[in-house]
Formats: structure tokens, C-alpha cells, sequence
């Protein structure tokens, strides 16, 4: 389905909004400001503390925005309309190559927050691709049909270490934790 | 010639609806992203919550220092791109105006409506915000506030008098600092800034 972007994005009084959904416009110097903070300031809990605000601002925002899209039926569907939608809003390329329910692979050749963070302050030596595996996390769950914090999302390589493409593996947090008892 | 928000809030509207081939939306100067508001307020909130009662002043500077270093770079970069010179500039007589091409950004990034209630050069700067989002819906999730929370808009405005007045990019930074002395989080009617001098 391609969306009417038009239509989506628009001004309700004074508010931007994606869908009815009151949305902010903020440049790579606050996204990348922000994330500096909190890494900086409060380590691994910082790091936690914006995947979650990704993965549930983006669980509570699809939710929103497949009920008005009735006609988006099937996972394909949904999963391009996301990967649409990310794109939109300036966040990047995001291809969801290999998912089911249990989780899978994503890779993501473009993105915001790598080219903020690389203009900002260049190379990292770790992934640093929190607020899109948050945000992987919500939209799969919506479309999955799972609670918020169902999955973990990984980063295996990151464009902000200069790897060619960042690569996100989704697993069940119940079923790894099984696993590992076994 | 006053400045034209409309003229402004449709540049930004047109502008964000193109994207380069990578998914980024290069406007004004930056890159631009586009998302839902709740993520930004429970990244800063949780955040102070997470420093702690005895470092929540600690907490907020960080995020009001962020925001302030952020609309430096930002409205620098918005000054200086091609948009501003052929939409904004035309409007603008003298120096001053531009704080009001600022504030109408503001509004087109669906920022809240920043108004300016009081410019004196150089000296201070008084801006009044009846939606901001970050105080919105602030009190229904976490109870009344006991003080100002609208950190981005705070440095936000300090930001706006160190790019007119703080001397040249980049020196110019944290020259002035922002109070927020009302704030819808308190109860209070609207949220009002004022930047002043270090
Ligand atoms: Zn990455
Ligand atoms: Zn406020």
C-alpha cells in the first residue's frame, strides 16, 4: 500500500501529527545530544533507558496507526508500510529481510542517527543504533501481536563502527532465557 | 516587514516530505527526523528519574545544556541554509527579527508556540509557550511537577540570544542562560522562559 504521506504528516492548530498523533521534528544535533547524555552519564542504563523509550513510543504509535489502516491485513503489508513510515520520517533505510513471529534478521543501510552521530563525533567502537532497535522492537511486537518488551533486538554491526551496514538480530526474551537454562 | 510564520511552517511542511535516497531528510541546514512526542518526554523524564532525587538538578542542566548546545548548532545551520536566505531573510529588517524566524521554525517543527513577549538586545529575552508538549501531558504521568520541566525549550530559548548576541560561531554558547518560571507542569496557565546574561 502506498501511503498518502500528505495526508499522514500534516498541522492539527499548532501540532505536527503522523496519523492524529502528535509528532516532533528535532535535528540530528538533539537526537545525537541526547543519546551522549544519557550514555555518557548514566552507561548501560542510559543505553536501556532509549531502547525502551523507542520500543514503546513505537509500540504505542504502530498500535495507532494499523488501526486506522484497516486495509493493511497482511504481515507484508504492515511490514512495508513500517519500513515506509521509517523512511518517511527521516529515519532511514530499514529492510526487514528474514522475520516471522519469533523474531529474525533486519538490516538497515541508511540512518539518521548514523549519519548524525558520525557528522557529530565520528567512529564508535560499539553499536550505537539504540533508538532503531527500539524502535524494531515496538513495531514488531504491534505487528506480531505481542506485548511491549516481548523482544530483545541486537546489534550485531553498526555503521557508526564503519561496518558496511548495521544488522539487527530480534529474538524472544522468554525463549533465549530458556535456552540458556538448558 | 513582519515575519510570515505561514510562509515558514510551509516550507518545513513541503521541506520534510522530501527525503534523499537513504531515508534522511536534509532541511534547513540539518538533518531532520520525525517522531512521536511521547519518546522524547519519557527519554528525558525517565532520565531524571533514573539520576535520582539528590541529582535531579544535576539531570535537568544536562538535558536544559544538550537542548541549549543543540539550538545553537541548529538555528546556526538554519541561519546559514539556502532556506532561510530565500524565505526567511526577505522578511527580515532588522537583527531582532530573526528571533521571531526562530520562534516560527519552532512552531513548523511542532515545538510548541513559541511567543515572544519581550526583547531587549542584548540583555533578555522573554518567550511565553501555552502547549508545550514536553509539559503537557506531564502531571497526568507523572504528577504535579515542583518545578519548570520544559528543558528543550529552555535551552532552547538561551540558545536563540547566544546565536544573535553571544559574538561569533561557536564561541558564543551558554553566553546567556534560561529560566523557566512558570510552567503548565505546575499548574501554572502557559510556560515562560526567560534567557539573560550569564
Ligand atoms: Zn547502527
Ligand atoms: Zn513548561
Amino acid at each position: 500500500m502506498q501511503i498518502n504521506w500528505k495526508n499522514e504528516l500534516n498541522r492539527k492548530g499548532r501540532r505536527v501529527v503522523l496519523s492524529n498523533q502528535p509528532v516532533a521534528m528535532h535535528c540530528h544535533h538533539y537526537n545525537i545530544n541526547l543519546q551522549k547524555t544519557l550514555e555518557d552519564t548514566l552507561g548501560e542504563e542510559g543505553v536501556r533507558l532509549l531502547y525502551q523509550a523507542a520500543e514503546e513510543a513505537s509500540f504505542d504509535g504502530f498500535q495507532t496507526l494499523f488501526s486506522q489502516h484497516k486495509k493493511l491485513k497482511t504481515t507484508e503489508s504492515k511490514l512495508e508500510f513500517a519500513a515506509d513510515i521509517y523512511q518517511n520520517c527521516g529515519l532511514g533505510i530499514i529492510r526487514f529481510q528474514e522475520t516471522d513471529s519469533r523474531g529474525g534478521q533486519i538490516i538497515s543501510p541508511a540512518g539518521h542517527h548514523v549519519t548524525g552521530w558520525l557528522a557529530k563525533h565520528g567512529m564508535r567502537k560499539t553499536p550505537g543504533c539504540h533508538f532503531s532497535r527500539g524502535w524494531i522492537a515496538g513495531v514488531l511486537e504491534v505487528i506480531y501481536d505481542h506485548p511491549p518488551g516481548y523482544y530483545s533486538v541486537k546489534e550485531l554491526a553498526c555503521k557508526m563502527m564503519r561496518n558496511e551496514t548495521c544488522v539487527f538480530q530480534v529474538t524472544e526474551k522468554l525463549k533465549r532465557k530458556r535456552k540458556l537454562k538448558t | 516587514m513582519p515575519i510570515d510564520g505561514t510562509k515558514i511552517i510551509h516550507a518545513v511542511m513541503e521541506g520534510s516530505r522530501i527525503r534523499d535516497a537513504k531515508g534522511i531528510i536534509p532541511l534547513f541546514g540539518v538533518y531532520l527526523s520525525i517522531f512521536f512526542v511521547p519518546y522524547y518526554n519519557r527519554v528525558s523524564f525517565e532520565f531524571e528519574k533514573k539520576m535520582g532525587k539528590d541529582q535531579d538538578v544535576e539531570a535537568a542542566s544536562l538535558l536544559i545544556e544538550a537542548a541549549q548546545e543543540c539550538g545553537y548548532a541548529t538555528f546556526h545551520g538554519i541561519q546559514n541554509s539556502w532556506e532561510w536566505q530565500e524565505i526567511v531573510e526577505p522578511m527580515i529588517e532588522k537583527r531582532e527579527d530573526q528571533i521571531f524566524g526562530f520562534t516560527a521554525v519552532a512552531l513548523a517543527f511542532g515545538w510548541g508556540d513559541m511567543e515572544v513577549r519581550e526583547l531587549v538586545p542584548n540583555e533578555r529575552l522573554l518567550i511565553r509557550v501555552t502547549d508545550s508538549y514536553e509539559a503537557a501531558r506531564y502531571a497526568e504521568d507523572h504528577g504535579p511537577a515542583t518545578s519548570g520541566k520544559c528543558y528543550m525549550l529552555r535551552g532552547v530559548t538561551a540558545a536563540f540570544m547566544d546565536l544573535l548576541y553571544g559574538g561569533i560561531y561557536p564561541e558564543g554558547l551558554f553566553t546567556f542562560s534560561a529560566e523557566e518560571s512558570c510552567c503548565r507542569a505546575k499548574g501554572d496557565q502557559c510556560c515562560e522562559f526567560l534567557a539573560q546574561k550569564r
